[in-house]
Parts: structure tokens; C-alpha cells; sequence
């Protein structure tokens, strides 16, 4: 795989040698495994092209050019060459990089290896194109949009996330991953790991035993099963702004076992008390990983009044009407503009109290709730909180049992909020009637771009009619958008437009 | 299966969807799609004209370039709704199959209600089950007791049958649950399948869509850049076309215009010829008209001429005339001028007497004025000396008056000892000395006589004390010159003072005195303080005093303060046991209040500034006060009497009555009394001389007795002695009688007496005869 993709970024270096002729050091440089033998190689060539040179004949240079397929026009290179060549073939050893100009700054970097020890390069090297390449090398697919444009940051992100992935408890020395610490402490920012290896058990056991053999094992062993304690980690790195974390295992195959997606209490406490120490936190994560209700209000209890956090994601969980109140409380004791709870056990005593906590929120931007049964009671209460609330952008209340009832009072939102953008009401029962009063809540509303109702029950004809006015809004908006200074006078000349086109 | 189905239901429906959007435009929906877009391109032309009269362009002048424009704006507008038509339906189409599993899920976990009902099942059955093992065990200890091998055979078959159902039960269960668990089975499995189609038709669509995306912007892109190109090509084929077109009309234009012009040429040609033939004929006959025309203006030009002559005689003629006009008024401005100067110095003149005459003024003005102060002095002199002889005026009317007084009551004293003497000696009756209010009046009448009746009662008893304290109280004038300058503060706030300080103060006088007047001590102070509104003022004015002269009188007013405050407590005592005084102080005090007002205007001091009087100072202060009000002062008294207005109403009135001391009835009395004295008077002398008589008549008796005793003696003469003293009876009568009648006369002599003396008696009474008896004795 490797090799691959070495000779793959080696190709078009060899083109490149051979398109431009000039250059000889793209080819002295681009590689340094065949390094050696091509340098051996190339070196003799100008001790022979030297001759020509000295006999300045042209005739007969270009007679040498036909036979020499190795020929090449390039001169001895420059002393300053050999230095750059000499100082990159020692890096390991000896880094010398900062007391270089910067041109020869650049053309180091552009030869170095990556495979060059971290210890070295970490602190030292902050080009990018280095990084790409280290990056490209390691990975054949980056996104470096995801990682704010930064190569650098990519790859210590990525190379941390690949530790933790593989750490196994009791069996990996922590040292592997505190070593590095020092090294990306400056350059991590998101740390996302999606599967946490549980400590490894006897070999034997889990051949032998049956299914409820192993569960009172787990049970037994169960401080056994804690993962790794990110505690130490996160204390370490600086500038960390997300976490994004999933308790799990993943491509297990026939190796499943119920243990191995286990987020367990001192998991959950270690996770807590770490989240509160890290005061820069502006985005934790934490899917997939069976938190339920205890576990929920633990995290909870520990953001409570974190100072920067703004996003919180704890879908698909276990978090019933206690985790979901825990979640309110939240809401307006932290500055938290997203809040995710999809895909979890939330009713509607726990949807009635985020609604509470939303009534006089400012912070909050978008809620999801997706995959919860809040039912109407839940709904109704959402609604009615949104009556006051003017912060809220984005709801997501698809698949919860939604009825008629919430449909008539969110037409009521509708026609009164002027915040709201996105609402997703998909894979409720609406029904035909309410699909209605959500159309008259419509026709009054300008600010709502988005609105989900698929699968609900609504009749395809008041849909489409919502797809309009819809549509008519997002014109508005775009036009709004596109000429801020002539905001008003577009409202009011396509205001009546738009209602024609109703 | 239910999720595929709605899935595939969904399908249709959401190609549907597109289909009515993007892909082919149905019937129903071509035209709202339409009208749509024609409304959009208005809007956005309006929103151009808008931008473009905001920009403040000419309309008129981009309106091609606009409507040239509008094409690709066309194809960018529609291509951009495309897209986001294309986006918006490929995002719904991949989220389609979320949203898809979504509602699997619920419709799964709906079906989850299954597991808790399967475990309720179970529970059942553990009990049911659990039931039957405690009946079975329960038989085998029956079985124990059981003897005969036969029963005990038929009852372990039975058990046995029993365990067999049992377990019977079991696996059935357990089959059943088995076979569950393989639908279930079966079923994870479909649904892992299911899912992973799911994903991979996921991963189809999100490829199909990024593929159609791609493909479609780049098809727009060609698109617009196809109109773009497009419209170019039109721009330039029809800026082409415009342009030959103009060439065209141009050179057509050109042509026409020169042979326009040639024709013109010619026209203008005839037109000149003909008219220089024309203008030759109007020349000659305008010079014949105007030869004939000078003729006429020569004709005038003479009659002007001599019209001019006449009027420049005219103008000469009105120039010496208006020259010596100019003379004349020449003269006569040189006449006013000469006028205005003279009015001038007679201004000036004026003036200066104006000044003199004001200066004049105001030095008679001043002289005036001094004059004035000299008589203002002068006549405060003649005040102050009418002031002095009325004082004199009243001294010497009180001395004429008391001079005149004491004749008066000289003369009613020697009346009253007449009458008392009248009373008692003549008529022997008790004489009462008569007591009228005038008699014990001294000096002149004053206002007394407005008093209350108790008031003269009271006067009367206490006449002396009264003097005294009219005098005492009269002393006060001295210190309290303005009472009532004083201001209402200063008064009330002294006042409070003296009301808290007067506690003390009567408690410091209770202690410099005996202990008799301790308690009342208190009381007499405020009355003191209060009872008259001038003592008060006066107080006031003497605190206020006394403050100026602090320093110096503290000196003095230490020495005496022992004996003040005796003497305060003497004044107290009398205040004390004779209410009456404080009502006389009070009275005065009104009396000398007028009397104040009107020396005011004489003595004008400024009233002193309220200071603040210590209260420690109080009790000085009303020491020294009383103590000034003990001190005597006789050189202010008669000053202070003769200023009192006088009324002469009861001079008369007095004088009449000390006229009239004596009644007129006793008048009468006394006329009565004279008369009948005259005439008892009348009787003495009648009687005196009677008594002449008699003791003349006795002697002449004794002698002729003598006479007779001798001639007895000598005996011849008895006889004749008889007969001489019976003639001598009748005075010249002989000697005869005499004798004869010597002892009847004395015996008629005494009844005449005896008859006299009736008469007196009845007229004197007791002393008259005693008085009568006496002359015998």
C-alpha cells in the first residue's frame, strides 16, 4: 500500500525531471530510498558533459547528445546545492533549518522525507507543502477542510486519532501516546475517535463461554473493561476546541460481544472530569456509546457553566426524560448554541422541560430531536415555547410521533416567529388536516426556508403549496443577501410579488 | 416488509416531485412555472431600473444595453434556478432515504412492544411452570409414604407423565422462542442486508447526484456561456446590421440631399435674377420718392428753423429772468443766513441764562435748604422750650392751684368748725364731719376718675402706697426708650428665655430670701415677666441694653445684686398680697406706652440686633432691671405729669363742689338760727339792762333802807320813812309808796322774770336756763 503510493507520488516527479531538463534537483531530491544509486548515477554525468562543454563544439556536443542517452545539459551543482543536499540527507541527525535563507528554507523542506521522526520535524517544521506530503503518504484520502485547511494540523490530528484508536488498555504503553503529547500539544484542535478498544481478556475466555458465561464476566470484570482515560491527554493539549468521541468497537465482524460497547461508570466519570478541566472545549461529541440516563447527567453536571462550550451532541444514546432534563438545565446555565439529541429515548416530560428551558433562551441555534418519541404533549410544549423564544434557527423534530395538535400550534409559531429558518417535521402523522393549518401558518411566515414534512401524512397538494411559499422565501432571502442596502426596498417590492406567486 | 415499501413509495413520489419541478414540465404545472418566471424577470428588471435610478444613470440610455442584457441574465436566472431546483431535489432525494429508515425504525421500535410482551409471556410461564414443579415435588414426599408397589407405580407414572408435560412445556417454549430468535434472526439479517442496500443506493444517489450536479452545472455553465455567446453574436450580428442599415440610410440621405441641393441652387439662381430686376425698379422709384421727401424735410427744416429762433428769444428771455431770481434769492439767503445767526447768539444767550438761572436755583435751593434745617433746628428749640414752659406753665398752675386749693379747703375748714360749732354748742346736736371725694384731693384733677369704682375704693384705702408705686413704675421710662421697635423674634425669643430662665430666677430669689416666699416665687416671676405687654417690651429693650453695656454695668451690677434681690422680693411680697398692683403696672404701662410713642420721634435709636442672651445672663439682666425699676428718679416725675393731657371739664366741677361744701339746707338752718339768735340777743340786752335797773333799783332800796333804819332810829322818821317808801314805788313817786311797795315789786319783778324765763326756755332750752340760773348764782 505504502510502496504504492510512494511510487505514485514519485511518478510524476520523474516526469516532471524529464519535462523540465533544467531542473535536475527535482530529480536529485525526490525520493531519498533510490537517492543513492541515482545520485551515483546522475554525478558522473556531468563530469562527462564537461568535456564537450570544454571543447565547445557544437557539432560535436550534439553528435555526444545523440549517443549519450544519460547526457544531460546540467552543470556542477552548486556548492549551496550540495548543502541543501547534505543538510537534508543528515535532518535526522543534525536539523538545521531556521539559521537557513529562506529560499534554501524552501528548498529543504521540499526534499525532506516525511518519514522523518516526529520528534524532529514536530516543533521545527511548519510548512505546509511538508505536511501534505507527509499526509498524502500516510493517507490516501484527506480532507483537509475538516481539519481547518491546515496539513499540519491534519496530520497530528489524524496520527493522534490512529494511537488512541489502536490503544488497548493494560496491553499499549501510555507512554506511546504522552510522548507525543509534547510534540502536538500546539497543533491539535479536534480530537475524534471513533472507537475505543476495551482491554484485552484472556483468549481462552471468550472461545469458551457462552453468551450468558460472558455477560456475568463483563460484570465481574467490569473495571477491567474501562477504556483509556483521557484525562492526561486532554489536560495536555492546549488549544483542544472539539471532542468527538464514540465508546465502541468498530469492524468486530464475528468477534462481537455485547462487553465490547461498554461506556462504563468510571469511563463516564474520568470522561466528566476531563470535559470540565478543558476550558477551551467548544464542541464535544459523544455518539454511539449507550449513555444513558446516570451517564447523561454526569457529563451534564460537569458542563454545567462551561465557559466557551457551544456545542453538545449526544445522539444516538440512551438518554431518556431525566438525561433530557439534565439537557435543559444546561441550556441556560452555558452558552450552548447546539444542542443534538437524535435518536435517543426522549417523551415528552422530557421535551416539555427543554421546552421550558428554550421559552427565554438566547443562545441555543438549533435543537435536534430527531428519532425521539416526544409525542404531541412534547410538541405542543415545543411550540409553545417558541412563541417567546427569538433565537432558535434550526428544529429538527422528524420521527416523533408528531400529530394534529402540534401542527396547529406550530402554524401558530409559524405565523408569528421571524427566527426560525429550518423545521423538520419528516415522519410524524400530520395528516391531512394539519398539513393544512401548516400552510395557513405559511402564508404568513418570511424567514422559514426549510421545512421537512415528508413522510408525514400531509397532502401532497398543501406540500407543494409549502414548497412554494417556501420557495418564495429562500428568493427573498437570496435577494436579501445579495443587496443588503437595498433590504427594504426589495421586501416591499417583491412582498406582493411573491404573494402572486402563492 | 414494511420499510421497503415506503421506501419504494417514495420513490415515485419524489421523481414525481422532480419531475413536476425540473425535469419535464407537466401541463398543470408549465404555466404557474411560467407566469413564475415572467413575474421573477419583472421583479428583476424593476429591481435593475430601481439599482439604475439609485445609481442616478439615464434610463433612457442603458435601455437597450439592458434589453440586450436580459438574455443571459435570462439564462444565468434560469440556470441558477436549476440548479438549486436540482440541488434542492438531489439533497431530498439522498435525505429521502434517512428520512425512509427513520420511519423504519419507528415502525420498529413500535414493533418492540412485542419484546415486552414476550417477556411478560415468560414470566407467566416461569410462574405457571413453577407452579406445576412445587405440585410435583410436592407428590414425591406423598410418594415416599406409599407402600403398595402398585400405587406407587401408578403415582410415579403420573409424575412421570407430569414432569413429561412440564417439560414439555418448556420446549415448546423454547422452540417457540427459538424459532423467534431465527425470524429474528432472519430478520437482522434482511435488515443488515436492507441497509446495506440502503447505503449502497445512498452511495448511488449521492454518486448519481454529484455526477448530475457536476454534469448539470457544467451544462449551465455551457449554457450561460452559450448565451453569453450567443447573445454576443446577436449583439454583434444586430450592432451590424444596424450599422449598415445606417450607412444605408445615410447614403440615401446624402443622394437625396444633393440633389435637393441642385435644385435649390437653380431655384435660388431665377429667384436672384428676378429679383435684381425688381430691385432696380423699386430703386428708381424709391429715389424719386425720396428727392420728393427731402424737398418736404427742407420745407420743415426752415419752419423749424424759425421756430427755433423764436424759441431761443424765449429761453433768453427766461434766463435773465431766472438769473436775477437767482439774484434774489441769493439775497435772501444771505438775509436768513444773517437771521439764523442772530437767532443763534440769542440761543446762546439763552442758554447761558438757562445755566446761570439753573445754578441761581440751586444755590437758592441749598440756601433754602439750610435755611430749612436752621428752621427745623430753630423750631425743635421752640419745642424743646414750649416743651419747657409747659412744664413751667403746669408747675405753675399746679402751685396756683394747690395755693389756691389750700385757701379753699382754709376756708371749708373754718366752715366745717363753724358748723361743727353751730352743731354742737348752739343746737347740742352731733355734728358729722361730711366726706366728699374732692375734699382729700391734692393738686390737679387727672385721669383717675375713669377708674372702676373698686379701683377708687381701693386708691382711696391704699393712697399712699399708690403714689409710691406710681412713682416706681414711672421710673421704668428711663430704660425702655423703644418697646416697641423691638422686633416680634427677638421679643419672643428673650420671652422664652425669661420663661426658662425664670424658674431659675425665682428659684435664685427663693434662695437669697427667707423661705416664706419660696413657692410662689415661680408664679410672681412670669407674672412679672408677662402680665403687661410694655413690661414685657421693656424688658426687652433693657435685655438689649443691658447686652451694649454688658461689660461695663457687670461691674456694678455684682455689688448690688444681693440687695436687688431683696429688694425684688420686697416688690414681690407687695406684688404678692395686692393683685390690684399688677393691674396698676400694667396700666401705667399703657400710660407711659403713649407717652413713649410720643417722645419715639425724638429719640430714634436703631433697635439692636438680636444677640443671643446667654442664659446665664438672664438673671443678671432681670436683676439690674429690677433693681432699675426700684430706683428712685424725681427729676423725671414731674415731667411725666405734665405731660399728661389735662382736661379742665372737672376743674370747674371741682371747684363748684368745693363751693358747695355746705348744703343749702343747712345754710337755711343756720339764717334760721341767726335770726333767732338776733332776737335772743335782743332779749339779753332787753334783760341786762333790766338787771341795771334792779341792782341800781336794790341799791337805791338799801340806801333809802339805811335812810329808813336811821330814821326809825331817830323814830319821827319811820313814819314818814313808810310813807316815803310807798310814794317812792313809781321811781319819782313819793317815799310813801316806796315803802308801801317795797316788798310787792320784787314779788312782780319776779313773776315778769319767771315769765321772761319761760319764754327763753322754750326758745334755748336746758343751757339757756341754766345760763339764766347762773346770773342769781
Amino acid at each position: 500500500m505504502q510502496d504504492n503510493v510512494t511510487s505514485a507520488l514519485l511518478d510524476p516527479s520523474h516526469s516532471s525531471v524529464s519535462t523540465q531538463d533544467k531542473s535536475s534537483t527535482g530529480g536529485h531530491t525526490s525520493s531519498t530510498g533510490p537517492q543513492p544509486s541515482k545520485l551515483s548515477s546522475i554525478t558522473p554525468v556531468p563530469a562527462k558533459s564537461r568535456n564537450p562543454n570544454s571543447g565547445a563544439n557544437f557539432h560535436r556536443m550534439r553528435r555526444i547528445i545523440a549517443e549519450d542517452p544519460e547526457w544531460s545539459l546540467t552543470i556542477v551543482p552548486l556548492l549551496t546545492e550540495l548543502c541543501i543536499q547534505h543538510i537534508i540527507k543528515n535532518f535526522q541527525r543534525n536539523p538545521i533549518l531556521k539559521q537557513l535563507l529562506p529560499e534554501h528554507q524552501q528548498k529543504v523542506l521540499n526534499h525532506l522525507s516525511p518519514d522523518l521522526p516526529l520528534a524532529v520535524t514536530a516543533n521545527l517544521i511548519d510548512d505546509e507543502n511538508y505536511w501534505l506530503r507527509c499526509c498524502m503518504q500516510r493517507w490516501p484520502v484527506c480532507h483537509v477542510a475538516e481539519h481547518g485547511g491546515s496539513w499540519k494540523r491534519m496530520f497530528f490530528e489524524r496520527h493522534l486519532e490512529n494511537l488512541l484508536k489502536h490503544f488497548i488498555p493494560g496491553t499499549t504503553d501510555p507512554a506511546v501516546i504522552l510522548d507525543l503529547l509534547p510534540l502536538c500539544r500546539n497543533y491539535v484542535r479536534r480530537v475524534h475517535v471513533d472507537q475505543f478498544l476495551p482491554p484485552v481478556r484472556l483468549l481462552a475466555q471468550p472461545q469458551t463461554g457462552d453468551q450468558s458465561d460472558s455477560g456475568s464476566e463483563g460484570e465481574m470484570e467490569e473495571p477491567a473493561l474501562d477504556h483509556y482515560q483521557l484525562g492526561d491527554l486532554v489536560a495536555g493539549l492546549s488549544h483542544l476546541e472539539e471532542l468527538d468521541l464514540v465508546y465502541g468497537v468498530k469492524d468486530c465482524g464475528m468477534n462481537f460481544e455485547w462487553n465490547l460497547f461498554l461506556f462504563t461508570y468510571h469511563d463516564c466519570h474520568s470522561l466528566a472530569a476531563t470535559i470540565k478541566a478543558c476550558h477551551t472545549l467548544k464542541i464535544f461529541k459523544l455518539t454511539q456509546s449507550k449513555v444513558n440516563d446516570e451517564k447523561a447527567r454526569i457529563i451534564i453536571r460537569s458542563l454545567l457553566d462551561h465557559p466557551v462550550l457551544e456545542e453538545l451532541d449526544l445522539s444516538h444514546n440512551l438518554i431518556g426524560d431525566r438525561g433530557a432534563r439534565g439537557a435543559a438545565k444546561l441550556l441556560n446555565h452555558s452558552r450552548l448554541r447546539v444542542l443534538n439529541l437524535a435518536n435517543n429515548q426522549v417523551h415528552g416530560p422530557g421535551a416539555q422541560s427543554l421546552a421550558h428551558a428554550l421559552a427565554h433562551n438566547t443562545n441555543l441555534v438549533s435543537l435536534n430531536l430527531r428519532l425521539n418519541c416526544i409525542k404531541d404533549e412534547g410538541g405542543q410544549a415545543l411550540a409553545h415555547a417558541l412563541q417567546t423564544n427569538k433565537c432558535l434557527t434550526t428544529l429538527h423534530l422528524g420521527g416523533n410521533e408528531l400529530s394534529e395538535p402540534t401542527a396547529t400550534l406550530l402554524s401558530q409559531v409559524l405565523a408569528i416567529n421571524t427566527t426560525l429558518t429550518s423545521i423538520n417535521l419528516s415522519c410524524n402523522h400530520i395528516g391531512l388536516d394539519g398539513g393544512k393549518q401548516l400552510l395557513e401558518g405559511m402564508s404568513d411566515n418570511k424567514t422559514l426556508l426549510e421545512f421537512d414534512l415528508r413522510l408525514s401524512d400531509v397532502a401532497q397538494e398543501s406540500e407543494y403549496l409549502i414548497g412554494q411559499a417556501l420557495y418564495a422565501n429562500r428568493e427573498a432571502a437570496r435577494q436579501r443577501a445579495l443587496n443588503p442596502s437595498h433590504f427594504m426596498s426589495t421586501i416591499t417590492a417583491s412582498g406582493p410579488e411573491n404573494s402572486g406567486i402563492k | 416488509m414494511n420499510p421497503p415499501g415506503s421506501l419504494e413509495g417514495l420513490e415515485p413520489n419524489v421523481d414525481e416531485h422532480l419531475s413536476t419541478q425540473v425535469l419535464e414540465p407537466s401541463v398543470n404545472s408549465d404555466n404557474p412555472q411560467e407566469r413564475i418566471q415572467a413575474r421573477r424577470l419583472r421583479i428583476a428588471a424593476r429591481l435593475e431600473a430601481r439599482r439604475r435610478e439609485a445609481l442616478g444613470e439615464h434610463l433612457d440610455g442603458k435601455k437597450e444595453s439592458e434589453e440586450d442584457q436580459s438574455k443571459s441574465y435570462k439564462q444565468k436566472e434560469e440556470s441558477r434556478l436549476k440548479l438549486a431546483k436540482l440541488l434542492l431535489c438531489g439533497t431530498e432525494l439522498v435525505t429521502n432515504i434517512q428520512v425512509a429508515i427513520d420511519i423504519r425504525e419507528i415502525h420498529r421500535r413500535v414493533e418492540e412492544d412485542l419484546k415486552r410482551q414476550r417477556i411478560e409471556k415468560l414470566e407467566d410461564e416461569v410462574k405457571t411452570s413453577q407452579d406445576k414443579f412445587v405440585k410435583i415435588t410436592s407428590k414425591w414426599e406423598e410418594g415416599k409414604q406409599k407402600r403398595i408397589p402398585q400405587e406407587l407405580w401408578e403415582m410415579l407414572n403420573t409424575q412421570q407423565l407430569h414432569c413429561a408435560g412440564l417439560l414439555e412445556d418448556k420446549n415448546k417454549l423454547i422452540s417457540e422462542l427459538q424459532q423467534e430468535l431465527k425470524t429474528k434472526d432472519d430478520q437482522y439479517v434482511k435488515d443488515l442486508k436492507k441497509q446495506s442496500d440502503d447505503i449502497c443506493l445512498l452511495l448511488e444517489r449521492m454518486e448519481e447526484q454529484v455526477k448530475n450536479v457536476m454534469k448539470t452545472f457544467r451544462e449551465e455553465l455551457y449554457h450561460i456561456e452559450k448565451a453569453f455567446e450567443m447573445e454576443r453574436q446577436e449583439l454583434l450580428a444586430s450592432n451590424r446590421k444596424k450599422w449598415e442599415r445606417a450607412l444605408q440610410a445615410h447614403n440615401a440621405k446624402e443622394l437625396e440631399y444633393l440633389i435637393n441641393r441642385m435644385k435649390k441652387v437653380e431655384d435660388y439662381e431665377k429667384q436672384l435674377n428676378k429679383q435684381r430686376i425688381w430691385d432696380c425698379e423699386e430703386y428708381n422709384t424709391i429715389k424719386i420718392k425720396l428727392e420728393q421727401d427731402v424737398q418736404i424735410l427742407e420745407q420743415h427744416l426752415q419752419q423749424r428753423k424759425a421756430v427755433y429762433q423764436l424759441n431761443q428769444e424765449k429761453l433768453e428771455y427766461n434766463l435773465q429772468v431766472l438769473k436775477k431770481r437767482d439774484e434774489e434769492s441769493t439775497v435772501i439767503k444771505s438775509q436768513q443766513k444773517r437771521k439764523i445767526n442772530r437767532l443763534q447768539d440769542t440761543l446762546n444767550n439763552l442758554r447761558s441764562k438757562y445755566a446761570k438761572q439753573i445754578k441761581q436755583l440751586q444755590e437758592e435751593n441749598q440756601s433754602l435748604t439750610l435755611e430749612y434745617k436752621r428752621l427745623m433746628t430753630q423750631f425743635k428749640e421752640l419745642q424743646k422750650a414750649v416743651r419747657h414752659f409747659a412744664l413751667i406753665d403746669d408747675e405753675k398752675f399746679r402751685e396756683i392751684w394747690l395755693m389756691n386749693e389750700e385757701e379753699a379747703k382754709d376756708l371749708i375748714a373754718r366752715a366745717f368748725d363753724v358748723d361743727r360749732i353751730i352743731h354742737t354748742h348752739h343746737l347740742g346736736l352731733p355734728w358729722t364731719a361730711p366726706d366728699f371725694w374732692f375734699l382729700k384731693n391734692v393738686g390737679p384733677i387727672s385721669q383717675q376718675p375713669q377708674k372702676s369704682t373698686t379701683q377708687i375704693v381701693e386708691e382711696m384705702l391704699l393712697r399712699t402706697e399708690e403714689e409710691e408705686a406710681e412713682e416706681a413704675a414711672s421710673e421704668s421710662e428711663s430704660y425702655l426708650d423703644l418697646p416697641k421697635q423691638i422686633s416680634e423674634k427677638t421679643a419672643k425669643r428673650i420671652l422664652m428665655l425669661l420663661c426658662d430662665e425664670s424658674v431659675r430666677r425665682g428659684r435664685a430669689a427663693a434662695e437669697g430670701l427667707t423661705g416664706v416666699f419660696c413657692c410662689r416665687g415661680l408664679c410672681r416671676a412670669s407674672a412679672l415677666g408677662i402680665e403687661s405687654e410694655d413690661d414685657l417690651y421693656k424688658l426687652v429693650s433693657f435685655f438689649l441694653q443691658y447686652r451694649a453695656h454688658h461689660l461695663s454695668s457687670s461691674l456694678q451690677s455684682k455689688p448690688c445684686s444681693q440687695a436687688s434681690v431683696e429688694e425684688a422680693s420686697v416688690e414681690e411680697t407687695s406684688m404678692e398680697s395686692e393683685l390690684e398692683l399688677a393691674e396698676r403696672t400694667e396700666m401705667e404701662g399703657e400710660k407711659e406706652a403713649s407717652l413713649v410713642e410720643g417722645e419715639k420721634g425724638e429719640e430714634e435709636e436703631t433697635p439692636p440686633s438680636p444677640w443671643v442672651i446667654h442664659p446665664n445672663d438672664v438673671l443678671k439682666i432681670l436683676k439690674a432691671f429690677v433693681k432699675g425699676l426700684r430706683k428712685p428718679r424725681d427729676s423725671q416725675a414731674p415731667l411725666r405729669v405734665q405731660k399728661s393731657v389735662r382736661s379742665n371739664s372737672k376743674d370747674s366741677e371741682y371747684w363748684r363742689a368745693l363751693t358747695t361744701v355746705i348744703p343749702p339746707s343747712r345754710l337755711n338752718l343756720w339764717d334760721a338760727l341767726y335770726t333767732a339768735l338776733e332776737k335772743y340777743h335782743l332779749v339779753l340786752t332787753q334783760r341786762a339792762k333790766l338787771l341795771l335797773e334792779n341792782s341800781s333799783l336794790e341799791q337805791q332800796n338799801t340806801e333809802l333802807q339805811a335812810l329808813l333804819q336811821q330814821y326809825l332810829t331817830s323814830k319821827v322818821g319811820i313814819r314818814a320813812f313808810q310813807g316815803g317808801v310807798a310814794g317812792g314805788g313809781g321811781g319819782d313817786r313819793g317815799q310813801e309808796l316806796a315803802v308801801g311797795n317795797k316788798e310787792s315789786p320784787p314779788h312782780q319783778r319776779r313773776c315778769d322774770v319767771k315769765n321772761q324765763q319761760w319764754h327763753l326756755e322754750t326758745i334755748t332750752g336746758q343751757r339757756s336756763r341754766s345760763c339764766l340760773k347762773s346770773p342769781p348764782g
